[in-house]
């Protein structure tokens, strides 16, 4: 069976700047994969790549066989590949419940027409979104309960924001989530929860992950693989005790005297 | 502090002047809001240097804190800037005097003896202009201490006044409605300055006072409702009451208000049906669109057109080349299809423009619908300059619509639509889609919302409602000219939406009634129409860019602050519980 997600040779410039340098990678269905590497190595940008957010220069993104290169984003969301972002990004002044409502966008087909007339088809759907999601915001237990729900994405606190837009990307129904440093800006104990939610995504929800992290706890707590990634290219990739002591990834992270 | 009070006084002094030499002090002298003594022109005398020393004390963050001064330094800031208001007032009319009333009044025309009565209070100018001095330090002082006046005070009293001032503004409709539901008036107003007696002014303001102090104590000791308060169901029903009361209300007002004010709530009508649109467009889509009347232009055309109105010529009257005689409900519907398209037609060269850029195009249409009007070109379909008329009477039933009070229920009717189809777009799926793209596009597009599409949507709802109001209107004149549509005409649209409030239906409702409804009421204003369109927008953009009746979700995003306090309270109070329960769990196990 062909793997989930399967990127090769893919490179995007920017100018001079290569962020992204024939990178090859696959992910399997069922995977946690973590990319790491350090700044500007092109991980975000391989994100922004893969959901249609910035055309490749070159090489083929294929999901679940079909190549996706050239799809616009929100159908690509449609096939199944959600995402967070690196900063976090919401619609800060709907309320949380709805910002995840929007996530359903692509999950339903209710029109103009259907608002307007009421027609008991679409207030059937709204119910369903409603509910799902709820069950999205739910998958954070207490954190997005209740009357947060009705606030205003705004209010939230920082952890909650991430958790929230994980959530909006939960809601998408997707395959495969691309986590884009879902730890950033966390404490100690927030990462730690949400390291078990990164694992709970699989085992409960039946999803793919790619996690791009940089707290090494979380990388070595989730992954079933790492991919090490600089200058737009793959340095290693294997358990994260393989790619931990790669002399490569050591070089790239601390400098090349630190690999003597 | 003191530059701010200064500041804030030349500022005061400038608005004095400026209403003084637009003539607008003597010309709204004529009209009387309370007894013999207050009149509009008065208000607007005494209004500046209240309002300047108000704004001067106003808390300011210096360094990351809130600086608020104490109430002697309030009084003192105060009168500073009521003074300095006073003096350049003064100091305006002793420039006349020196340079001469005659050669000035040539140059500005308002400047009359009549204003320098008025300014100096028929005092002769030294002694006018010591009063003015000392009018706007008394003024001043009040407005600086009237901030540090307890809330709970002030708010009621501001209402009050408020109150009084809307009542005596609407003195061509109410009288006329208590005569017509044969409620004793003559207390209330006057029969011989039209405006509010002193007992009525003074009854008016008591009982509107308490019962803001009633409703601000309840609100005070219950906490602020929350941003959406019950079930949802119980929330739409009591809505729906709201709405029939409403709609019951303007369908009575021809009855009760008489041909003068269907007349013009006509206008407002029409306008409302544009301002619904637009609001589509960039309240819930969030594209500035500032070239809607494009749309009003194409309305009125299309209906003109499709039931067979006639072209002016040297010749007489002759049938355009294009013409059709469809009935006027048919003809509606095609007006709405053609709104859509051509609405969607524009919107595919503009997809990919944002904020300013799409802002200026939209300014374009606006202009190319009108010269295409115009062109010798398309004389044959649209009369060139002259326009067409003849333009059908909208009959159903044997019943036509062009007089006052019939186009009003026409009108009406259509507005009702428009809001409700409005109201359920907005809470809806597509909705919530342009609210995702208004608020941040990339992310919409990446959380699955074809952006592309709801941008087309957007301006092709926007515009079939657009087109409605458009063919109402050329219904009501029954000629149709290029110079009705009018780039001013896209600002006037503009300004109802945004004084109203951006993407709120009730608001826009509100800023129609306000930015059209009172200027046709008030004769007198009508010559300041846009000069009041400007100051007030202006005005709003300082003290409540939300709007008059903000959107839910705008009053998010502008009136965070005191919200935001709110929420982190309980934020913070909530993750202290779960933090407490957390530990009581871990400490049993």
């Amino acid at each position: 069976m062909s793997p989930l997600l399967e990127v090769a040779g893919l490179s995007k410039r920017f100018g001079g700047l290569a962020a992204l340098d024939g990178l090859d990678l696959h992910v399997e269905e069922g995977e946690i994969v973590s990319v790491i590497g350090p700044n500007g190595a092109g991980k975000s940008t391989l994100f922004n790549v893969v959901t249609g957010l910035y055309p490749p220069d070159d090489g083929d993104i294929r999901f679940a066989g079909r190549s996706i290169v050239g799809l616009p984003p929100h159908q690509i969301t449609k096939l199944g590949v959600a995402r967070t972002f690196q900063t976090v990004h919401l619609f800060p002044n709907m309320t949380v419940l709805e910002n995840a409502m929007v996530g359903q966008h692509c999950r339903t087909r209710s029109g103009v027409f259907g608002a307007i007339l009421q027609l008991p088809s679409t207030r059937r759907e709204e119910r369903m979104v409603r509910e799902k999601a709820r069950a999205a915001l739910g998958f954070f237990g207490p954190r997005l309960a209740g009357y947060r729900q009705e606030q205003p994405a705004f209010v939230l606190s920082y952890a909650n924001r991430r958790r929230l837009e994980i959530a909006r990307a939960l809601a998408t129904e997707p395959r495969l989530i691309l986590l884009d440093e879902p730890t950033a800006g966390m404490n100690p104990r927030e990462t730690l929860e949400m390291r078990d939610h990164i694992v709970r995504m699989r085992d409960e929800l039946g999803l793919t992950v790619v996690v791009i992290e940089h707290d090494m706890r979380v990388v070595k707590g989730v992954s079933d693989r790492v991919i090490a990634c600089d200058y737009g290219r793959k340095i290693a990739e294997g358990t994260y005790e393989e790619v931990a002591h790669d002399p490569h990834v050591i070089e790239a992270y601390l400098g090349k005297r630190a690999v003597g | 502090m003191v530059r701010a009070g200064a500041k804030a006084g030349l500022l005061g002094g400038a608005v004095l002047l400026y209403a003084a030499a637009v003539g607008m002090l003597v010309r709204l002298d004529e009209l009387h809001l309370v007894g013999t003594q207050v009149t509009l022109g008065r208000v607007l005398l005494v209004l500046p240097p209240f309002v300047a020393a108000f704004l001067a004390v106003r808390p300011r963050v210096v360094g990351g804190r809130v600086e608020q001064p104490g109430p002697p330094a309030a009084l003192a800031i105060g009168a500073l800037a009521g003074g300095v208001t006073g003096a350049v007032g003064a100091g305006g009319l002793a420039l006349v005097d020196a340079i001469g009333l005659d050669r000035v009044r040539s140059v500005f025309v308002a400047v009359s003896p009549a204003l320098v009565e008025t300014m100096t209070f028929g005092r002769g100018l030294g002694l006018g202009a010591a009063i003015l001095v000392l009018g706007g330090l008394g003024l001043g002082a009040v407005g600086g201490i009237w901030r540090r006046v307890r809330h709970g005070l002030r708010r009621p009293v501001e209402v009050g006044l408020l109150t009084v001032f809307v009542l005596g503004m609407l003195q061509r409709v109410v009288p006329f409605m208590l005569d017509e539901l044969r409620i004793e008036r003559d207390w209330l107003y006057s029969r011989v300055t039209r405006g509010l007696t002193w007992v009525g002014a003074v009854v008016v303001l008591v009982v509107a006072t308490a019962a803001a102090a009633y409703v601000l104590d309840r609100r005070e000791r219950h906490g602020r409702a929350p941003l959406e308060e019950g079930r949802p169901e119980v929330r739409g029903v009591r809505r729906l009451v709201l709405a029939g009361i409403v709609v019951a209300f303007f369908a009575a007002l021809p009855q009760l208000a008489g041909s003068i004010v269907s007349e013009i709530m006509g206008t407002v009508g029409v306008f409302l049906l544009l301002a619904l649109g637009l609001n589509i467009v960039t309240g819930y889509a969030g594209m500035l669109h500032l070239g809607f009347s494009a749309f009003f232009l194409l309305g009125a055309y299309s209906i003109a057109l499709l039931t067979g109105a006639n072209l002016v010529t040297a010749f007489g009257l002759v049938a355009p080349r294009f013409s059709a005689h469809l009935d006027f409900y048919v003809a509606l519907v095609l007006v709405v299809l053609i709104g859509a398209a051509v609405g969607a037609l524009l919107a595919a060269p503009v997809l990919r423009l944002r904020g300013d850029y799409l802002a200026i195009v939209t300014l374009a249409f606006a202009q190319i619908a009108v010269i295409l009007a115009t062109s010798s070109w398309l004389q044959p379909i649209t009369g060139g300059p002259q326009g067409l008329r003849d333009v059908t009477k909208a009959p159903l039933l044997g019943i036509g619509f062009r007089s006052a009070e019939n186009f009003y229920y026409l009108v009406l009717v259509a507005c009702v639509l428009a809001v409700y189809v409005s109201w359920r777009l907005a809470w809806s799926r597509t909705g919530r889609a342009w609210n995702a793209m208004r608020e941040d596009e990339q992310v919409a597009e990446a959380m699955g919302v074809p952006t592309g599409r709801y941008k087309m949507l957007g301006f092709a709802i926007g515009g079939a409602i657009g087109a409605i109001g458009g063919a109402m209107f050329a219904v009501k004149v029954g000629t149709v000219q290029p110079g009705s549509f009018e780039i001013i005409q896209s600002i006037t649209i503009l300004a109802v939406v945004i004084l109203g409030g951006l993407g709120s239906v009730p608001g826009v409702v509100l800023g129609a009634l306000v930015l059209l409804g009172l200027p046709g009421l008030l004769t007198q204003l009508e010559e300041y129409r846009f000069l009041i369109y400007g100051a007030s927008l202006v005005a709003i953009m300082i003290l409540r860019p939300q709007g008059l009746i903000p959107n839910v979700r705008r009053m998010r995003e502008l009136q965070e602050e005191e919200r935001t306090q709110d929420a982190w309270q309980q934020i913070f109070a909530a993750r202290q519980e779960e933090e407490a329960a957390e530990g009581a769990t871990e400490a049993a196990s």
